[in-house]
């Protein structure tokens, strides 16, 4: 029985990884960007959605309806106004410094805004549980997980469907014949960025529901976040969202003989076998850039 | 060379970032429904041309018009869909992870009517039956003959005026390779003028109008394709042998 709860925590622990994994993959695909910052906005997100609920006693679900367009916003200027003016050759390498300050300043500003205290979400649904077929689910991850499939469903619909999403996907899998097919290529890595960005705003609103939550929190979460990326093959979406349901699952069952700490490990464990076996992702496709 | 040129070139010189020139001083004129080629050495130009034509890369000075119309400096969204130049690049240039109906649809992304793009559908599709026979695949499972067919259906479906054609039969077996040839030729008999660059410049003049002979980025000699094949000393020079022994 505690097998399956485990299955069950670890497939809505999943869900969250793929949204998130989601959009950071998706900076790299556009821009050869690698991230660092992107679980910092996670964060930024969760304390914003904390906030608000603080202040108004409204539920922080609301509160998507202000940071997800200010997170697209905050995306497309940031991608505009630092990333794109960072030279092409050295990109990836010093998007890592770029992001990686970004990261530092938003934890800095966080602390000295909120404190360093640990701050927990108290919803009137907080303890409520559902049984399901003999396993216990908090209804909180429930929703994070509703919310984090639905959002995931939405980029693959944006991405699959409309026009945007063949420009995209055209940008990400070929930039120069994207170009002379008349794609706004840098108009679109822009709002790539954004959506990137707004994945962060939705799955901190989902992680401020259950989880409590600490300015430096974001460490915890950028490494499997990257390794997540890499096993599914850098640019790849489907293959983040994979990776992410597989890895989350095994860290939940793990955690069972490991305890919490050691479970974490299956993500550089994967990230090592990836990086040896099949450097270009195991979900990725043969470019890695599959969509 | 009697009919207004088309796409033109005029004393263009160009390089990239602050290397030395690449161009310099390239004239070219491309007639309508003719397929001019550019032959030369490697790093003649003949690339950089190309990306100069189709507004890639800026050139630092010269002039490039279409219709007589000065369009120099344009970027390559305004150059497809206003002056109607296509360019299909060096390589395999499909986006791999999508359909070939998706490649073909990004062909016309800047088109807005869709009765123009159910037309050009059909036409690029008859034009080329392996498009249609593999509508549904994915373009990177494709070998690299059908891919270059889906880059010339892709490029073909804003009705272009020029299309600009850079090395197409590059890493391709001699038939495949042929057909590809083939293509071009049916291109231009269907009214698109091809501005082409080869490696394979012998095969290429025998389809051509007009050639050019390029070196150190300037156009060398010019006439009609026929010429230039028949001419021993460019042959002993620039295409790999002696004409009399062809």
């Amino acid at each position: 029985m505690l097998t399956f709860q485990s299955v069950i925590l670890g497939v809505l622990l999943g869900g969250l990884y793929a949204l998130l994994a989601a959009g950071l993959t998706l900076y790299f695909g556009v821009m050869r960007v690698v991230m660092i910052a992107h679980s910092a906005f996670l964060i930024l997100a969760a304390y914003l959605a904390w906030y608000f609920h603080r202040e108004t006693g409204i539920d922080p679900l609301v509160s998507l309806v202000g940071t997800v367009p200010l997170f697209f916003v905050l995306g497309v200027a940031m991608q505009r106004l630092l990333i794109s003016r960072l030279r092409a050759a050295t990109l990836t390498m010093m998007s890592v410094l770029l992001t990686f300050a970004i990261a530092l300043l938003i934890e800095g500003l966080l602390g000295y805004v909120f404190s360093g205290t640990q701050r927990r979400t108290q919803l009137s649904y907080s303890g409520t549980s559902l049984d399901f077929f003999g396993a216990r689910v908090a209804v909180v991850k429930l929703i994070a997980f509703g919310l984090a499939a639905a959002a995931l469903l939405g980029l693959y619909v944006l991405l699959k469907a409309s026009r945007f999403g063949l420009a995209l996907r055209a940008t990400i899998q070929h930039r120069e014949a994207a170009q002379l097919a008349g794609i706004d290529t840098n108009r679109v890595a822009g709002y790539g960025f954004g959506l990137g960005l707004a994945t962060a705003a939705i799955g901190g609103t989902a992680l401020a529901l259950d989880t409590t939550i600490y300015p430096s929190l974001h460490w915890h979460w950028i490494g499997p976040l990257m390794a997540i990326i890499v096993v599914g093959g850098l640019g790849s979406v489907p293959g983040a969202a994979i990776a992410a349901m597989l890895l989350g699952l095994t860290q939940s069952l793990l955690q069972l003989p490991l305890g919490t700490t050691w479970a974490q490990t299956v993500f550089y464990v994967a990230l090592f076998a990836t990086l040896a076996f099949r450097p270009q992702g195991f979900f990725g496709g043969r470019l890695a850039q599959r969509f | 060379m009697a009919s207004e040129p088309l796409l033109e070139l005029d004393s263009v010189e160009a390089g990239y970032g602050r290397a030395a020139l690449v161009l310099r001083g390239l004239t070219v004129r491309v007639p309508p429904a003719t397929i001019v080629c550019l032959v030369g050495p490697n790093g003649a130009g003949k690339s950089t041309a190309l990306k100069v034509a189709s507004g890639l890369l800026k050139p630092r000075s010269g002039r490039i018009r279409v219709n007589g119309r000065d369009v120099t400096g344009e970027g390559p969204r305004r150059m497809l869909a206003t002056h109607g130049v296509a360019h299909v690049l060096q390589g395999h240039s499909v986006f791999p992870e999508m359909t070939v109906a998706e490649n073909v649809a990004a062909g016309a992304y800047t088109v807005r009517d869709k009765a123009f793009v159910a037309r050009r559908t059909d036409f690029v599709k008859e034009l080329f039956p392996v498009v249609a026979e593999r509508w549904k695949s994915l373009a990177g499972l494709l070998s690299g003959g059908q891919q270059k067919q889906v880059e010339f259906a892709r490029s073909l479906m804003v009705d272009p005026s020029v299309v600009l054609l850079d090395e197409p039969s590059m890493g391709l077996d001699p038939k495949t390779a042929g057909t590809v040839f083939d293509q071009v030729v049916r291109m231009r008999d269907a009214g698109t003028a091809v501005l082409l660059v080869e490696q394979n410049a012998r095969r290429a003049l025998e389809i051509a109008d007009i050639g050019c002979v390029l070196d150190l980025g300037k156009v060398h000699i010019e006439g009609p394709a026929g010429d230039l094949l028949a001419n021993p000393d460019l042959a002993d020079l620039y295409l790999g042998g002696s004409a009399r022994a062809y």
